[in-house]
């Protein structure tokens, strides 16, 4: 019979006990929170530029570009009276799938205005599969200020031109 | 013909040709953007330059050789517009050079110096030439700052149905030059210069035109757009499908665009024989009506009154029990109305489900003030031959146009017609009893008086007898009772003949002479000629009698066309949906009862115990008493289905496949774009299912006996339209071979998009009538045409009205205007402010005399019916007529050639 060899057994018991004083990596998820990296590709959100008007002009290349056509884009036009965005074409409807999307971030190169952007949610859990559509009013963010939400009336034509904001210098490099 | 070398590809070309189209013969594409080849090339825009060299040649004119003994090439020291260019023998184009590429370069970018490049919201974006050439050849990049562009207006009306964007407009004038050159309806045009370069329109109501929506097409750029389908969906999104314009009997091609179950827009597909390029208006923008929130979703049947919510089997049950008990008793209770609107497939089955279901003869489709639809007979047998094609009559053809309004009835004939004439010189003679628009391209305009149209077509063929210009050995080897025929003619002289149709005998001479002369000649007759045979034989007669004394039938360009009201009237004809007519335009034993004869007049008691009604609405034109037991099969709730005991819904023409057969009896299928409405069902498939439910309850009332074919419920399993047609295909002599599979050869598919398909096999410029002349659909025989050796009969009938000129009272002419109170076109808004107002049309000698102006309110009465319209005075009527467009606001159902007494209020 052999004698244990203590110095294996000391050994591991190190491990042990250093790992029993250094801090855990793991974190009690839903009461903890690690933040995401800055490019994090998490559920889009609709921008608006800072007068309140949705950046989205409702063209559909986020659509055409997406690889699982998880969004659909129903665009129409707009009048003064009632204006969302610059320009004369607006998006009416606005969905995506979220049980499609597989987060690559195509809609976000396509879009001319900068309009969807993939962020940092990533709490996407549905119970049913309805519910993992969102429309329009979920994506698009807070205007920043009450009273530059959208739709609103707004005289200025020089909005008819702005549609799609200008890159200095022609097209970019 | 000249020989050039284009990129060192030979190629042999006609004379004439630009160098533009010498290229795509040898597959060189040279972009373009102002030449397009149905217009007149202007080069305006100078994408098309290339080098142009052409043999150099010594003093004495010989073609000098270079050191390899081949010709040597005098180049042209600047760069050639290869859109005005034509070729000469031995010219030498090179695309391929870096000079090329330079000047492509430089005049994309110059293009895109003021243009806004707001591809994502424009509507042209995905199938923008545009778009497309820069990305083929134009600079990656510009050297002007974005911030120094030119902006110009941006949402410029141009009409209710076109916007014009002015800061796209890269002013290459296709449109003004379509509006010119093609519709000739000039509206459009340039205003200022330079910069300030504008496009405008200059008629009142603005873009007054039937044919503006083409321009959107044509438009290489995003410029026009159409208000209709504007900013509603990118191009790409909507998916083509390939159809035919069910709104006039032209039978334009089309591409349904659906997305998310509606239409979204209507483009023209290509058919060289049909409609070219081109659609009207009206088949562009009328098709609201497929999604109208008010069709019909659900089959109805009445309880306790009203019309109640019912299943399909509880609508069927009872119209196929209710339909039995009557036949019990007496087939000819039972009658059946089918408008001609309705496709082949469901004629077909209508006239089955009669005359070998039900065993009666009552049918008609001739339901309606304008659908009289006569001549059925005469086409027939002298239909014009098969590759007419009349929008390319040259000038070997004289045409006959004849009580025909082809602007307001087949605007896309008339474009055509136009063409023909303008274009390649064909000899148009335009006879009415008024002046319509097609007079302005006419060699010879007619107005004869209305009720006189048989003395005017006696006066043309016994001009050419009395001139000895009858085709005599036509009429020796082929014709009978020729010289009965003449000894009748006897009394009629051209100058009788004149006096009563006041026509002038000299220029029923002069239009003898060119019928009589023509190497080809054809007759094109209309609606308002369809009323005159209607109320005079001889009219019908004598139209065949011209064509016989002078050979012209039995080929291509010779014989006769009708110009029929609706989209599928030849069809209706030719699948007997007539009270004497059967299947095949035969004729059948036991003749039925007309529409006119089943419905009665008011306060008559209805000749019917049950109508059959589909796909029209006889209740509209008032005087209608429901029988015992309706049925009605429709879109919508229309007057007669409201007073029904039955209420079926039907599939519009874009819910479901098809085939209309157009008025140049060109058959043509149609494929579904939409869902089904609610629970619309085909009216193909409704008919069978009512024919089986009536088959399977009469095989125990024979049981024991034979059971003939037709009454076996298998013989109406059909499970799609294909194999309806498949059946008439193998059985009716006419539409021989003509299955789906044969109808649907050469259609052109929809034009590829950017992004669709693999971007290489694409050309960069897709503008539709640049690759190829497609033709597709299938045209039946006539007697004619296919037996050489018939003999035909003249048959002589004396004009109804005496050989005396007398001076008649006002008579009313009716006519019909493209856009009126139906409704179908009730329910695009868009097109509402182009349906006009209601008004009377009276010549200015008949003004004066009754002392109207021009404006005035006066009372028209006719007929025990009094109505106040507006009055115009001009020139269009001759005196002695008055015209009132049917249709419009309080102008329903009026009686053509009534007499009528006009007073001011
Ligand atoms: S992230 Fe990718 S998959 Fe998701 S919506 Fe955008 S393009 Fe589509
Ligand atoms: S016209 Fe063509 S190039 Fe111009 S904005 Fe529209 S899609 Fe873009
Ligand atoms: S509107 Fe279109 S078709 Fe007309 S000139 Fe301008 S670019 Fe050309
Ligand atoms: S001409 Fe007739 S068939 Fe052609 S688009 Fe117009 S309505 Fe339709
Ligand atoms: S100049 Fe030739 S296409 Fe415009």
């Amino acid at each position: 019979m052999a004698f244990p060899d203590l110095g294996a057994i000391l050994k591991g018991m190190s491990v042990t006990l250093r790992e029993m004083l250094t801090p855990p990596v793991t974190i009690e998820y839903p009461k903890v929170k690690k933040p995401v990296a800055a490019r994090f590709r998490g559920r889009h959100e609709l921008k608006r530029h800072d007068n309140g008007l949705e950046k989205c002009i409702g063209c559909s290349l986020c659509a055409a570009a997406c690889p699982t056509d998880a969004i659909y884009v129903e665009p129409a036009e707009q009048t003064d009276a009632a204006r969302y965005s610059p320009g004369e074409r607006y998006a009416k409807r606005y969905e995506i799938n979220l049980l499609r999307c597989i987060y690559c971030g195509f809609c976000e190169e396509a879009c001319p205005t900068g309009a969807i952007v993939l962020e940092h949610q990533y709490e996407l859990s549905y119970y049913d599969r309805r519910s993992a559509i969102i429309t329009k009013e979920g994506l698009l963010v807070q205007p920043p200020a009450p009273e530059l939400n959208t739709p609103r009336a707004l005289r200025d034509p020089g909005n008819l031109y702005s549609a799609i904001p200008p890159i200095k210098g022609g097209v970019e490099e | 013909m000249p020989q050039v070398t284009i990129d060192n590809k030979k190629v042999e070309v006609p004379n004439g040709t630009l160098i533009v189209e010498a290229a795509k013969k040898v597959g060189v594409e040279i972009p373009v953007f102002c030449y397009h080849p149905k217009l007149q090339p202007v080069g305006m825009c100078r994408m098309c330059l290339v080098e142009v060299g052409t043999p150099k040649r010594g003093k004495d004119g010989q073609i000098e050789l270079d050191a390899n003994g081949a010709p040597a090439i005098a180049w042209m020291p600047k760069l050639q517009t290869a859109c005005t260019t034509v070729v000469s023998d031995g010219m030498t184009v090179r695309t391929d050079t870096a000079q090329v590429a330079d000047a492509r370069r430089a005049i994309v970018e110059f293009l895109l110096t003021s243009h806004p490049l707001d591809c994502p919201i424009c509507d042209k974006g995905g199938e923008c030439p545009l778009q497309n050439l820069t990305m083929a050849y134009g600079p990656g990049q510009s050297r002007f700052p974005v911030e120094s562009k030119f902006h110009n207006a941006k949402r410029v009306p141009l009409g209710d149905l076109i916007m014009l964007d002015r800061e796209r407009c890269i002013q290459c004038s296709r449109c003004v030059r379509f509006q010119d050159e093609i519709a000739d309806d000039h509206v459009l045009g340039f205003a200022a210069r330079g910069r300030g370069l504008e496009i405008v329109t200059l008629s009142d109501p603005p873009f007054d035109s039937k044919f503006s929506g083409n321009t959107i097409d044509i438009c290489p750029v995003g410029a026009l757009t159409s208000r209709d389908f504007r900013l509603s969906a990118r191009v790409w999104e909507v998916r083509d499908y390939p159809s035919v314009c069910a709104h006039c009997s032209v039978g334009c091609n089309i591409l349904i665009g659906e997305r998310d179950h509606a239409i979204k827009r209507i483009v023209p597909r290509e058919n060289a024989s049909v409609n070219e390029i081109w659609t009207c208006d009206k088949g562009r923008f009328v098709h609201h009506f497929t999604v109208a929130p008010d069709r019909l979703t659900t089959p109805l049947v009445r309880k306790n009154g009203n019309l109640e919510p019912a299943t399909w089997n509880e609508a069927l049950d009872l119209v196929a029990s209710r339909f039995k008990e009557i036949k019990w008793h007496d087939p000819n209770a039972i009658g059946g109305l089918a408008g001609d609107r309705a496709s082949n497939e469901d004629l077909y089955l209508f006239q089955k489900l009669f005359r070998q279901v039900i065993g009666s003869n009552n049918l008609d489709h001739r339901v309606g003030w304008s659908v009289t639809n006569t001549g059925a007979d005469s086409v027939r047998v002298y239909g014009a031959g098969v590759g007419t094609n009349l929008g390319a009559l040259d000038q070997n053809v004289t045409a006959l146009v004849f009580g025909a309004d082809p602007e307001e009835e087949q605007p896309v004939i008339r474009l055509r017609l136009k063409r023909s004439a303008r274009t390649f010189g064909a000899n148009l003679i335009v006879a009415n009893g008024r002046v319509t628009k097609l007079a302005k391209y006419a060699k010879q305009s007619l107005v004869y008086q209305y009720g006189a149209e048989a003395y005017f077509l006696l006066g043309l063929i016994r001009a050419i007898l009395d001139e000895r210009l009858e085709n005599r050995d036509f009429i020796a080897t082929r014709v009978q009772n020729f010289d009965a025929f003449a000894t009748s003619l006897e009394p009629y002289t051209v100058e009788r003949c004149a006096e009563i149709c006041h026509v002038k005998p000299e220029k029923i001479r002069d239009a003898a002479r060119q019928i009589a002369q023509s190497p080809n000649f054809l007759i094109l007759y209309g609606r308002e000629a369809m009323f005159a045979q209607q109320n005079d034989v001889a009219v019908a007669r004598a139209l065949a009698a011209l064509l016989l004394i002078t050979g012209h039938l039995g080929r291509a360009n010779n014989g006769l066309v009708a110009l029929y009201p609706h989209n599928n009237s030849t069809g209706a004809i030719d699948f007997g949906v007539l009270p004497d007519g059967g299947v095949g335009r035969t004729r059948v034993e036991r003749r039925g009862l007309s529409a006119r004869e089943m419905l009665g007049r008011s306060n008559e008691r209805p000749s019917m115990r049950a109508l059959y009604v589909m796909a029209c609405d006889p209740a509209a034109d008032g005087n209608f008493v429901k029988p015992e037991f309706l049925v009605v099969q429709d879109l919508f709730l229309t007057e007669t289905a409201r007073l029904a005991d039955v209420v079926l819904p039907a599939q519009s023409f874009a819910e479901r496949d098809g085939t209309f057969t157009n008025t140049e009896r060109r058959a043509q299928l149609f494929r579904a774009a939409l869902k089904p409405i609610g629970e619309a069902k085909p009216d193909w498939w409704i008919i069978a299912e009512i024919a089986k439910r009536l088959v399977s309850g009469l095989q125990f009332q024979v049981s024991g006996s034979q059971v003939s074919g037709n009454l076996k419920p298998e013989t109406w399993n059909y499970a799609t339209a294909s194999a309806v047609m498949d059946e008439i295909a193998a059985t009716v002599s006419l539409y021989k071979g003509m299955t789906y599979a044969a109808l649907a050869e050469n259609v052109k598919l929809p034009r590829p998009r950017s992004g669709q398909g693999n971007p290489s096999e694409q050309p960069t410029e897709i503008a539709m009538g640049e690759l190829e002349n497609i033709s597709s659909g299938k045209v039946w025989a006539s007697v004619a045409e296919s037996d050489a050796r018939a003999k035909f009969e003249l048959v002589w009938s004396e004009p109804s009205r005496p050989l005396t000129a007398d001076s008649r009272p006002l008579t009313l002419a009716v006519a019909r205007s493209l856009y009126d109170g139906g409704t179908l076109v009730s329910k695009t808004q868009i097109v509402q402010a182009r349906v006009p107002a209601p008004f009377v049309e009276i010549n200015s000698q008949d003004a004066e005399q009754l002392g109207i102006a021009d404006g005035a309110r006066v009372r028209v009465s006719f007929d025990m019916r009094v109505i106040e319209l507006d009055a115009r005075v001009d020139g269009h009527v001759p005196p002695d007529a008055v015209l009132i467009p049917n249709n419009l606001d309080g102008t329903a159902a009026l009686p053509m050639g009534a007499r009528v007494k006009i007073e001011k209020v």
